[in-house]
């Protein structure tokens, strides 16, 4: 396992020494990651391990009480509104949407260039919910509107995705489909998700986290057969 | 792209498109019947026409503030107060009224921002308490300083007569028509575009707006400020054509009509804030002629809250979206 802090002159983002407390709650407990460019990252864990408070971390959401972040080498302070202009986009858990507009208006809200129009058309299409595009999101399958907010969040044109739970509730055909989507994004994908078969065919590197704490830190292969992995999701007995 | 997005908007052509009007083609439509109004209408009708005007400015500029951002003010009629005393203040010092009304759209724009900046900062019933502060320490500042503002007698507007070939009443429905339809022309463009679309979705979903790089704290801000200079030029319009302006014009119920009229028309929609503006003239002359008939004047007093509360809960048992929510084939689900 390698958990040491990573190489400040590697591009892409990096986080060093980050740790979290929520009054006595240790959420985060000396986590370093490097994300290189154009890879799949996968974060897991069992619940309350802290995925998505290093989700939070890295948007700006919750700032670390020690450890820094780093994108490109140069020291990142993360603002939520600030994360695009970064090239960065994330989805939340659940269906963070606007329901009150239509999903081309929502996917339009993600698109911020120049092209805004064109740009939200392509997520669309991407997405496969360009025939919604005149609907309000309340008004379709769930699984129709995670795609609504990943078209949203593609939109941007990310270099760096962050999906949080994207496959939650999803049947096995959307799966696979979202397997595909991350697998053919190329671009840097951090996936935090719950779904093993999903993040180990899509990832190439996986950090498990337990009680905050980096366990591991591998290949799927590697995690697979990681003894420490199985014990904090199957427990000691395991 | 040009091709991709053609052939999916003609894929989905069939959901139903509600055809949006273009703002320049209802700003000349309304103008024409607006003048030909003036011309059929006797004056007092068209006076009431001209107040639906001055209402139908801090209307459209309130229901983009609440409907579209999701910010609620109990303090409207404060910021129409700034207005009108600002005008009535450039008056009788300079007598410019162009210019007049401009500098009250820009100080109540100042004023606007600085409530704005702490609005930003507050959710719900606290925002709500801010607003209703302001609503009751704005006349106040009148009486504290009465030597600028003459107290409860409040200050006489001076006025050019209006040109020979128009009534008073004539002149008076032109000139709050035109900031009106300017004002609805405005802001329809505004909420169009992108400053539409972020005030929308920071009322649906802060955390996602952030996410998708808005800023909240900015966006608040601006709703705000375009709010206050709607507010603004509708207190200025409203001196002009009372040309007087005391506290007891702009008292803390107006601000409470003001944002059940916009309830009522249709939260985010212009067209809702027209039939707010319209409302706050009929239901109140509806209880001066019921209150006049029952030979009550404390009757009448309490009449327009009365009507105001009464049609309130109706519409929203008939219509939750308001009365401009209600469209014949409309469908659910499509908008």
């Amino acid at each position: 396992m390698s958990t040491e802090p990573p190489d400040d002159t590697d591009q892409g983002l990096a986080l060093h020494h980050i740790t979290v407390r929520f009054g006595g709650l240790l959420a985060l407990d000396d986590v370093s990651l490097q994300v290189a460019p154009g890879r799949v990252v996968g974060i897991i864990g069992p619940n309350g391990a802290g995925k998505t408070t290093l989700f939070n971390v890295i948007c700006g959401f919750v700032g670390p009480q020690s450890g820094s972040l780093t994108l490109d080498g140069k020291p990142f302070r993360p603002r939520p509104h600030h994360l695009t202009r970064r090239g960065i986009a994330r989805t939340l858990q659940g269906v963070g949407q606007f329901g009150g507009m239509t999903v081309l208006e929502n996917v339009l809200v993600g698109a911020r260039s120049r092209k805004a129009e064109a740009d939200a058309w392509a997520a669309l299409e991407r997405c496969g919910v360009a025939e919604h595009a005149r609907a309000l999101p309340g008004s379709l399958p769930y699984a129709k509107r995670k795609r609504v907010e990943l078209a949203r969040a593609l939109a941007s044109k990310p270099r760096i995705l962050m999906l949080d739970e994207p496959a939650g509730g999803l049947d096995t055909e959307e799966i696979r489909w979202l397997a595909e989507l991350i697998q053919g994004a190329q671009t840097t994908v951090l996936l935090v998700e719950h779904h093993m078969e999903l993040v180990m065919s899509v990832c190439d590197e996986i950090l498990v986290l337990d009680f905050g704490k980096p366990i591991a830190l591998g290949t799927p292969g590697e995690i697979r057969t990681n003894e420490k992995v199985a014990e904090a999701y199957l427990g000691a007995a395991a | 792209m040009t091709v991709v997005r053609d052939r999916v908007t003609t894929r989905i052509a069939s959901p139903p498109m509600r055809r949006r009007l273009s703002p320049l083609l209802v700003v000349v439509a309304g103008a024409a019947i607006v003048v030909a109004l003036t011309y059929t209408l006797p004056p007092f009708r068209t006076y009431q026409l001209a107040t639906v005007g001055a209402y139908l400015c801090v209307t459209a500029g309130l229901t983009v503030l609440t409907g579209l951002n999701g910010q609620l003010s109990l303090g409207h009629g404060a910021l129409m107060a700034t207005g009108a005393y600002t005008l009535a203040l450039w008056q009788n010092k300079f007598n410019l009224l162009a210019v007049g009304i401009v500098v009250a759209v820009l100080v109540t724009t100042a004023v606007g921002a600085v409530i704005g900046l702490a609005a930003a900062r507050l959710r719900g019933p606290y925002l709500a308490g801010l607003t209703l502060a302001v609503a009751v320490v704005v006349p106040s500042i009148t009486s504290t300083f009465d030597e600028t503002f003459n107290s409860d007698q409040g200050l006489s507007v001076i006025l050019n007569p209006p040109p020979e070939s128009l009534t008073v009443e004539q002149w008076q429905a032109w000139l709050c028509w035109g900031a009106a339809l300017v004002t609805v022309f405005v802001l329809a463009l505004l909420t169009r575009g992108r400053f539409g679309r972020d005030m929308r979705a920071v009322r649906d979903d802060e955390t996602a707006a952030r996410l998708a790089g808005i800023s909240i704290a900015r966006t608040q801000v601006a709703a705000f400020v375009v709010s206050a200079a709607c507010a603004g030029l509708g207190g200025a319009l409203f001196a002009v054509m009372a040309q007087s302006v005391s506290p007891g014009a702009f008292p803390l119920t107006l601000s409470l009509f003001l944002l059940m009229a916009i309830v009522i028309g249709g939260l985010g929609r212009l067209s809702g804030a027209l039939i707010g503006a319209v409302l706050l003239v009929a239901l109140p002359a509806v209880a001066h002629e019921i209150g006049e008939a029952a030979g009550s004047q404390r009757l009448e007093g309490n009449l327009a809250l009365t009507f105001f509360g009464v049609v309130l809960v109706v519409v929203m048992l008939a219509a939750p979206g308001g009365l401009a929510s209600l469209r014949p084939f409309k469908k659910k689900g499509h908008r």
